[in-house]
């Protein structure tokens, strides 16, 4: 039972624009074949990665609309409706219906509409007598984008802000634990699956944990619940694992800069909701997809960037030579092969060149587009030297120490002045203890290259309180060199360390480790102390029954407070080993590193750590 | 497969609830109700009637070539004088389908214009109209893609077809390369076979391209239509834009006569 969520999501919203009809309903006259889509913009992101607007046209849409758009009556048509549950929304409805814009109204609600809202709609159509307009009223429990066939946002702006707020009050926090365990519902009704929850102590993790347990053991005794698992009783090696963090985790994620096609496309040209402008070479500015449709950026998306450079290359010269090959074929030149007696065979070839025209056109549009894409970055990756960031900050993280004459080169060199706080805030992560010295010495590089240390100062601070801001480390050192280091001193160390960088890899995140220890459940000092919680379970917990720990197949990771493809793709490389797993990654919104930082950077304004009142990064 | 879950049952019972408490009496409230569950027989323009009658018959045609689908494309079970007919049947039945649909997207201008004068008459303005014509294009272009994509179908069991009578005439010709000094006739019908073979799957492509202009010309249509749904209201926001503005620059205007004429006062009596 693989899960793909892209899928599962897009055949709810099928079934929604079908009049959430069963699929198999045999074509009578009388069924409403045309209709109208009405949505707000929340869930027309919900919808612009899944479905094209050409698509719509196969399901009967005719016409589609954002809600609060002045539209006009069209009278025998029915609307289907596909909206949050929010007040404003609640109005226009009643407004739309008194005025009988179309002929029959389909209610659909991304999540549960809460009885007040309910009351509200009923009174409001009472009063202006419209009820009968009013068809049907759903819940659909889509409330969250799907980027990709296995990761998925919640969409919900400046978590980690609110959640790291020192001001913030018990209400606030609990505000959002309910938004994010509400959004995670969704999900899992969506993928109609009840996992067993894994979390570390402590934190907002644990909170959204334990509150989604209870959501659904409170939605599972009720009638009518989603979960209905026909057949097997639950047996461990059927239900996923659901795993949920928190960013403090592992911030270094959210900030490092990465060499990557997938997260160097997200974080440099800023990819939204699958859609990527960039200036054409005419300097027009070009719109591009970028999702399923396109096979490169499906195969190559995880590739170092000279990779991909290198496969853009050889898919060019194949599509030269199959185009060569064709005009051969059907003497557009002067080729040996053409025989003008031949007049069968000729035919033959022209109609299989006819055949193959679009498709070999499709392979030019995208491989111009990749050339595109790829030029552009060239031109920022030469201009801020992000290759030579990349590189530093994977060789801090791996080694835990940088020579302090290095660190001050890069700061003082190429790179905007976001890319230098980000590798001055990595510089703070990755190691252990940091000299004052060395402290204040990157201070003074950061002022002198006018960068707001607010975020920098911030990091420092939390890292004094001793967040367990994860183990980077420990991860990538094996014994082995540990001991080299201490007998043999800090060269052979190095050498030692550097020849592990050459056999393994990648370093390998801490949580993609912590994943792969859940997911095989074997016992780990690690994962000693992370809760479990069962909602299928009966209440009075037997003890952690031993099933609950055996190897699981299947993942659901969540990150609350923000992710980005670099976390997606390495969990994807995780999935693809041997024995096939498979990881959905999701996240309440993905940010690029200069997103988070600014985040940070308004955490530290609010513990009142700005140095200049100056140069907010806006 | 996740399901939704349906609320309407709870919808009724809030209306229920709300119009008690709103003092409906008991026969008003049961009249409501009732409205939910039996739906008023719907009332449906003509248009509509026809598009529906239209998409009938695209049906009915994709039925009729998913019958014959097999008898077609196996070269023994029909001759090829049965595939010609089929082909000749499944040509006109194409024919009639794409004249519906012109008759409906003429049928949308007349609707249009004549709404027009109406309106011209009672002196209201004419955004009203603009999304049903929007959503009578879209129905036209959804019913020309649907025709479309079924030509393309029959299109491709037609190369099939031709594919195989190419592959048959192929080793013929070998063979009567061998005789071709001592049989001169032989050699002509041969040619002419092959000729008949190049100009069919000359035309081989020829059946969805009709189809295919008359469904990109729909679309041009479309996208123009709703266009005008949005120029509407960006009109309407232009024109209050510019009588905001007309009235401001009138406002300066006065002021600044006014100021020069009490200027002018107030030197000459100075003077």
């Amino acid at each position: 039972m693989a899960l793909n969520l892209r899928q599962k999501q897009t055949s709810c919203i099928i079934r929604m624009l079908n009049l959430n009809q069963p699929l198999n309903s045999s074509g009578n006259v009388d069924e409403e074949v045309y209709k109208i889509l009405v949505y707000d913009k929340f869930c027309q992101n919900i919808l612009s990665p899944l479905i094209h607007v050409k698509e719509l046209r196969k399901y009967g849409v005719t016409l589609y609309f954002l809600i609060d758009k002045e539209r006009r009556p069209v009278p025998d048509v029915p609307a289907v409706y596909f909206v949050q549950s929010t007040k404003s929304n609640i109005q226009r409805i009643v407004a739309d219906a008194s005025a009988s814009l179309y002929e029959s109204f389909h209610l659909n609600f991304s999540s549960s509409i809460p009885r007040p809202l309910l009351e509200d709609l009923a009174s409001g159509t009472l009063k202006t007598e419209s009820i009968q307009r009013i068809s049907k009223v759903h819940d659909q429990y889509l409330e969250f984008i799907t980027l990709e066939d296995s990761m998925f946002s919640l969409a919900q702006k400046s978590c980690y802000v609110q959640l790291n707020d020192p001001s913030a009050g018990d209400r606030d926090i609990e505000e959002i634990v309910e938004k994010i365990v509400s959004g995670l519902f969704c999900v899992l009704a969506t993928l109609a699956v009840v996992p067993i929850i894994r979390c570390p102590r402590g934190g907002p993790a644990e909170m959204v944990a334990s509150a989604l347990d209870l959501r659904l053991r409170d939605h599972i005794i009720s009638k009518n619940n989603l979960f209905t698992e026909g057949g097997n009783l639950g047996s461990s090696f059927q239900r996923p694992i659901l795993c949920i963090f928190d960013r403090n985790f592992e911030l270094s994620v959210g900030i490092q800069h990465d060499f990557r096609y997938r997260p160097l496309v997200h974080d440099v040209l800023g990819l939204k909701l699958n859609k990527l402008t960039v200036q054409g070479e005419k300097g027009a500015p070009k719109s591009y997809e970028m999702d399923n449709s396109d096979p490169f950026w499906m195969a190559n998306g995880s590739l170092e960037f000279p990779e991909v450079a290198v496969e853009i290359e050889t898919q060019l010269n194949k599509y030269k030579k199959d185009v060569d090959e064709v005009n051969k074929r059907t003497g557009g030149q002067d080729g040996a092969d053409f025989d003008s007696q031949d007049l069968i065979g000729n035919t033959k070839h022209l109609m299989n060149a006819v055949n193959s025209l679009p498709e070999l056109t499709e392979r030019k549009k995208i491989i111009d587009k990749h050339t595109n894409i790829a030029t552009v970055l060239l031109g920022e990756i030469k201009e801020r030297s992000l290759d030579s960031y990349a590189k530093k900050e994977n060789d801090m993280l791996a080694k835990g120490s940088i020579d302090r004459n290095e660190i001050l080169s890069v700061l003082r060199g190429k790179g905007s002045k976001v890319d230098k706080l980000r590798f001055a805030i990595i510089y703070l992560l990755s190691l252990e203890t940091t000299p004052h010295s060395d402290l204040e010495a990157v201070e003074a590089a950061l002022r002198e290259s006018e960068v707001d240390t607010c975020a920098f100062q911030y990091v420092k601070k939390i890292k004094s309180l001793n967040v367990s801001l994860a183990s980077v480390n420990s991860a990538s050192r094996s014994n082995i060199v540990d001991w080299a280091e201490k007998l043999y001193g800090q060269s052979i160390g190095a050498v030692t360390a550097g020849m592990k960088n050459l056999l393994s890899s990648d370093r390998q995140l801490a949580l993609t480790r912590t994943v792969d220890a859940l997911m095989e459940g074997k016992p780990n000092p690690e994962i000693e102390s992370y809760l479990i919680f069962d909602p299928r379970a009966p209440k009075s917990n037997s003890g952690a029954s031993s099933h609950l720990k055996g190897p699981f197949k299947e993942a659901i990771v969540f990150m609350i407070g923000g992710g980005n493809y670099m976390e997606y793709g390495s969990l994807q490389e995780l999935a693809h080993q041997q024995p096939a797993k498979h990881v959905i990654y999701g996240t309440t919104e993905v940010l690029t590193g200069a997103e988070f930082v600014e985040q940070l950077t308004l955490l530290g304004q609010k513990m009142g750590l700005g140095g200049s009142a100056a140069s907010l990064s806006h | 497969m996740a399901r939704s879950r349906d609320r309407t049952e709870d919808f009724k019972d809030t209306v229920r609830s709300i119009a008690l408490s709103l003092g409906y009496n008991e026969s008003k409230t049961a009249a409501i109700l009732a409205s939910f569950i039996m739906h008023k027989p719907r009332q449906r323009s003509t248009f509509t009637k026809a598009a529906l009658r239209t998409l009938e018959s695209i049906k009915t045609l994709e039925q009729f070539i998913l019958k014959h689908r097999k008898d077609y494309v196996d070269p023994h079970r029909t001759t090829e004088q049965e595939r010609d007919s089929i082909e000749h049947e499944v040509s006109v039945f194409i024919k009639t389908c794409k004249e519906q649909i012109d008759i409906l997207k003429n049928r949308i201008h007349d609707e249009d214009t004549s709404g027009k004068s109406k309106a011209w008459l009672t002196m209201r303005s004419d955004n009203s109209h603009v999304d049903i014509v929007a959503h009578k294009h879209g129905v036209v272009l959804i019913l020309s893609e649907k025709l479309h994509s079924i030509t393309s179908q029959f299109d491709q069991l037609r190369a099939i077809r031709f594919q195989d009578a190419v592959n048959k005439a192929m080793p013929r010709r070998k063979m009567h390369q061998v005789t071709n000094s001592n049989s001169p006739n032989l050699l002509d019908t041969v040619q002419e076979t092959e000729t008949k073979m190049v100009e069919m799957s000359a035309l081989n492509h020829l059946m969805a391209t009709h189809v295919l202009q008359q469904t990109q010309q729909i679309e041009l249509l479309y996208e123009q239509a709703v266009e005008a749904t949005k120029n509407v209201e960006m009109g309407n926001k232009e024109i209050s834009q510019a009588v905001q503005r007309n009235s401001s620059s009138r406002t300066f205007l006065l002021l600044f006569l006014f100021v020069l004429t009490f200027s002018i006062l107030f030197l000459d009596w100075y003077n």
